[in-house]
């Protein structure tokens, strides 16, 4: 729910996000200022670094836990010798509770050890991670074209795991496990040297075994890793592809290349598991003989009294307490290799230089004149095809620059490499007198801002992407750049600049407020309301179907319908009616039940037929009663609804029924009918339903009433006090008018402006259209303002009246003060630039103003006249 | 404007009918009964006061219309001064063009009486075309066919009195 923030402070508007940001930049600086780059530290390098002080400490308890535990050795043989032969119950109790003590000790210890341990894996693992994404994301564009996102979310989760346990265990688990060996065997020896070396002669055969196998293991790991890369690649390429796959059919083919990968990779886990296990094994048969060589031979000295019975079962004790440790160290062998393994692989996939300093080391970043020169310049890619060739020009600061040309002449290449998001490979690009391809990335975007033509919009809320671009320049100190951060009046002149202000006051409007929420606004909005119906209420009549207590409403629900107000309770909630037994005995006595099922299975029917074979899209889904989500679940009752009659269904089913019906808006759900009988029945319901509710639950319900604000219905629907009929965008033009206009006059705008600046605009910016997506992303570089603006086609997908506004405001504020240059798509927004530059194959060939170039009738003419 | 007053032009009659309206149409005719359904389902009814632009010139609505009801007419504006082309009326279907592609208005137009039509924006006739990418050479097929029986027919109708426009002629060319 949206919470309004009314009264607020603009500078505190902006702080808290500022301040959030800091703290996340200063946590990523730091591991950005680590001296080598994590694709080129080895994995020992992370035993130590961040974990000294617990490694030191998880060293210390070890060598504590390792005295303790040879402790019940020497008590079992000291209760046999000499508390059981001697018949001396006080040394049987002393030499119990020593055991029990060193036992009880040592458990304690274990699993302090166990929690530090963790600490360290996770703390190592997470380490990883960050650096290793804060390292990809400043990896060259060139890298992202080869590379699956599925390979980066893979490398970045699953395959530093490995790496990560091992970390956690490299000091703890070969100094535990060799100073256990070492204390045991010691042990050993004193009791029996001979017996000593006879039990471990086995081990060198391990030690020489093991190795042999693990190069198998270490085999199929890389292969593992490798087709689990791929594995990741494939299945996010085929989520990325849905559209295609589904526009085609295309299952079988999608599904073959998948199982294949999915059968490949089953091969090697298999192979990979049966080497680990051989290892296991193999580790296991040799170390099971111990015992057999001990009894052998211990038995023969024993029976021939050349060895106490004591010392036989001690040596048998410690001689099995050898197998854990010796396991453990094997283990750890095996997490070792897997490990190196990951990580080496993933480093080594990602050891790609970044193209440019992200940062300076030893100055601040540079405040750049904003004139623009190029020189012969030329971008190749690697397979050595000249994308810009010989490209010279020349921009004075303030000037603006029009890049035209036919789809591939290169034009928006030269904008990206003086963008610096493409490093030309000859020639040269001078800001003011600084070199590109030697500025740091800070340096560029202090000075630089780009809008793509298909800008990317990040999940979050419109005010999230709005500072995305300023709150980016935020430094250490959390100020902006000229320590400037901006208010909510800036932010407000910007959305007006774009033409994005009466969407984001759409949204607002669109917003549905709570119970709790500022009372004042309420208060306002019924004002508002009152204003509306007095001045607007008979022009806008046409547009707007008003809450009337006597007439069917077709753009309202069923349930809104029979309810007519909002629920205070939550059993009368829209989504819950159909499982309320009140509401459900209502229908009954007002013989609704019956149509609503029919209406319920019509609609059911009608719409899988028409949607039952499209992708969730909103585009199909916004017009029908069954949300994308429940599509598949519908389908399948379709199909029980062919071989049911309507009375044989279960309770369950009767409830999808009726959920389905009391959505049900006749305007909007186009696909089945509103009976007129079940019209006038449900117009009698809703005075029947108002009659009873106010004896039965008289406090339920708030009856829709011109004097008192509706909370299941939007801010918009309240101030008309109805809900609009139409989204032609004349009618919109003539609503948003009107309602500015009430809104200014009560001084709202700026508040449901803040309520509409907290829209989420889903993943990618999916809730916005293509239009407002690029408003959006000029938006933030307008409101970052930066001395140099490059835009790519960046209108490209807005109406004339907000293309031509942001041209204006180009040609009028930012012109001489500002350096613009424009990929431009469309020819007749270019007569005022200073300069147009005309570009074919690469190359530039011509440069002069739109008139200049215009009378000597070459290219631009040509384009001009072909447009 | 609104697509529901009464009862007696029911959701139903309205996916009905615009299915009908739509297997008239010369634009969505060739297209299989499944896709027309959602065609059918996609468009809205809109309703257009007296003298009220329906689209304008020079802007890029995007949007198909098929005149249910009344009548508007066609304009020109060139140097401030304003032409009427034509009138379109009651059963014609006007922006089929535009559902294919980025098209500034050549025209204006103006509903003379309130009108009624059946629009379909580019948006959702390009994103069920994702779906069915086949079906678009049904529909270019149409379009091509609906160019070149236009110029046929201009020619034989007006083409002698063509004068100084005779070398412009040939948009079938293109």
């Amino acid at each position: 729910m949206i919470d309004v923030v009314s009264g607020l402070e603009q500078n505190a508007y902006t702080f808290g996000y500022a301040l959030k940001y800091k703290i996340e930049r200063v946590n990523g600086l730091a591991m950005s200022k680590a001296e080598i780059p994590i694709v080129k530290r080895s994995l020992f390098s992370w035993i130590l670094a961040g974990n000294l002080k617990l490694q030191l400490l998880l060293l210390l308890i070890i060598v504590v836990m390792v005295m303790i535990r040879v402790l019940p050795l020497e008590m079992q043989k000291r209760i046999i010798n000499e508390a059981i032969n001697l018949r001396s119950i006080d040394k049987l109790l002393l030499y119990s509770g020593f055991y029990l003590a060193a036992v009880f000790f040592f458990s304690v210890l274990k699993y302090l050890t166990n929690i530090i341990q963790t600490l360290i894996t996770q703390r190592t693992t997470a380490r990883m991670r960050k650096d290793l994404y804060h390292h990809i994301l400043t990896l060259p564009l060139n890298f992202f074209r080869k590379t699956q996102p599925g390979t980066v979310v893979n490398a970045l989760s699953s395959e530093l795991t490995l790496p990560g346990n091992f970390v956690g265990m490299a000091v703890a688990s070969p100094f535990t496990n060799i100073l256990t060996l070492l204390a045991f065997a010691g042990y050993l020896f004193l009791l029996n040297p001979l017996l000593a070396a006879v039990s471990l002669s086995i081990y060198p055969i391990v030690v020489f075994l093991v190795p042999l196998l693990q190069k198998g293991v270490n085999k199929y790991n890389k292969k593992r890793v490798d087709a689990a890369r791929k594995f990741s690649a494939r299945v996010a390429e085929s989520i990325s592809g849905i559209h295609e796959i589904h526009g085609n059919g295309a299952y079988r083919i999608e599904n073959r290349k998948y199982d294949a990968l999915v059968d490949r990779l089953l091969k090697i886990r298999i192979a990979w598991s049966l080497y680990r296990f051989a290892v296991k094994t193999s580790n296991g048969f040799f170390t099971g003989l111990g015992p057999f060589l001990v009894f052998l031979l211990g038995g023969y000295l024993a029976i021939k009294g050349r060895l106490e019975l004591g010392a036989l079962v001690a040596f048998l004790s410690a001689q099995e307490r050898l197998f854990d440790p010796w396991k453990d160290l094997i283990e750890f062998y095996q997490v070792y290799q897997d490990g190196r393994i990951n990580y080496d692989k993933t480093m080594r996939y990602f050891d790609v230089e970044p193209e440019h300093e992200i940062e300076p080391k030893d100055r601040e970043p540079l405040q750049l004149e904003n004139s623009v020169e190029v020189k012969d310049l030329s971008f190749a890619t690697d397979t050595g095809i000249h994308l810009l060739d010989g490209i010279n020009l020349s921009l004075k600061p303030g000037e603006h620059l029009a890049l035209v040309g036919f789809s591939g002449s290169g034009k928006s290449t030269l904008a990206l490499c003086i963008g610096q998001l493409y490093k030309y490979t000859g020639g040269s690009i001078m800001i003011g007198d600084r070199e590109v391809s030697e500025l740091t990335k800070k340096d560029m975007t202090n000075n630089i801002g780009f809008v793509a033509q298909s800008p990317f919009i990040f999940d979050g809320t419109i005010e999230e992407n709005i500072l995305y671009s300023t709150m980016a320049q935020i430094d250490d100190n959390g100020q902006g750049v000229n320590n400037k951060i901006p208010t909510l009046d800036d932010i407000i002149a910007v959305l007006h600049q774009t033409g994005i202000f009466v969407d984001i006051l759409r949204f607002g409007l669109n917003a549905i407020l709570t119970h709790d929420q500022n009372e004042e606004l309420v208060k306002m909005i019924i004002r508002v309301r009152k204003n509306f119906q007095q001045d607007f209420g008979q022009e806008l009549a046409d547009y707007v179907e008003f809450f009337n207590e006597n007439k069917y409403l077709y753009y309202s629900s069923i349930s809104e319908n029979l309810i007519f107000g909002a629920a205070n309770k939550d059993e009368f909630a829209d989504i819950n009616l159909c499982r309320n037994e009140y509401f459900l005995n209502f229908l009954n006595t007002a013989d609704l039940t019956r149509p609503l099922l029919s209406l319920g299975a019509d609609l059911c029917r009608q719409t899988v037929d028409i949607l039952g074979n499209l992708p969730p899209d909103a585009v199909f889904f916004e017009q029908s009663p069954i949300n994308a989500e429940e599509l598949e679940e519908y389908k399948i009752f379709v199909e029980q609804l062919k071989k049911k009659k309507l009375h044989e269904l279960s309770g369950e089913d009767r409830q999808k029924l009726l959920e389905l019906a009391l959505r049900f808006t006749p305007a909007v759900h186009k696909m089945a009918a509103l009976p007129e009988m079940l019209e006038t029945l449900i117009l009698e319901g809703r005075a029947l339903f108002r009659e009873k509710i106010a004896i039965d639950h008289p406090h339920a319900i708030t009856f829709v009433q011109m004097s008192k604000y509706i909370y299941s219905q939007t801010i918009l629907n309240n101030i008309f006090f109805g809900k609009t009929k139409t989204t032609s965008p004349q009618a919109q033009e003539s609503i948003n008018q009107s309602i500015i206009q009430l809104l200014i006059e009560e001084d709202l705008l700026e508040t449901i402006i803040e309520i509409g600046m907290h829209y989420q605009v889903g993943t990618k910016g999916d809730k916005l259209s293509g239009g407002q997506q690029q408003k959006l992303a000029i938006a933030r570089i307008f409101l970052k303002a930066p001395r140099i603006l490059i835009m790519d086609e960046a209108t490209s997908a807005l109406d004339n009246k907000s293309q031509a506004r942001i041209q204006n405001l180009l040609e009028t504020r930012w012109k001489k003060k500002n350096t613009v240059i424009s990929v431009v798509h469309r020819l007749d927004t270019i007569k005022n630039f200073d300069k147009v530059a005309v570009m074919k194959a690469g190359k530039i060939l011509e440069t002069g103003t739109y008139d200049e170039l215009m009378a000597r009738k070459g290219m631009l003419y040509e384009l001009v006249g072909k447009k | 404007m609104s697509s529901l007053e009464k009862n007696n032009s029911t959701p139903s009659c309205e996916f009905q009918g615009n299915l009908e309206i739509l297997r008239q149409t010369y634009f969505f005719s060739s297209l299989p009964l499944e896709t027309l359904k959602i065609f059918a389902y996609l468009c809205t009814r809109e309703k257009f006061r007296q003298g009220e632009y329906i689209f304008r010139q020079d802007e890029d609505d995007g949007q198909a219309f098929y005149f249910i009801e009344g009548r508007a007419i066609l304009e020109r504006t060139d140097n401030g001064t304003t032409t009427e082309i034509r009138d379109c009326k009651t059963g014609e279907f006007l922006g089929g063009l535009t559902l294919l592609g980025e098209t500034r208005r050549l025209f204006s137009l103006k509903s003379v009486t309130d009108t009624t039509c059946l629009v379909l924006n580019r948006g959702k006739f390009l994103k069920t075309m994702e779906q069915f990418p086949n079906l678009l050479a049904r529909i270019c097929n149409a379009v091509a066919q609906s160019i070149d029986t236009w110029e046929d027919r201009f020619l034989a109708d007006r083409g002698v009195e063509c004068g100084e426009c005779r070398t412009r002629l040939g948009v079938t060319l293109i």
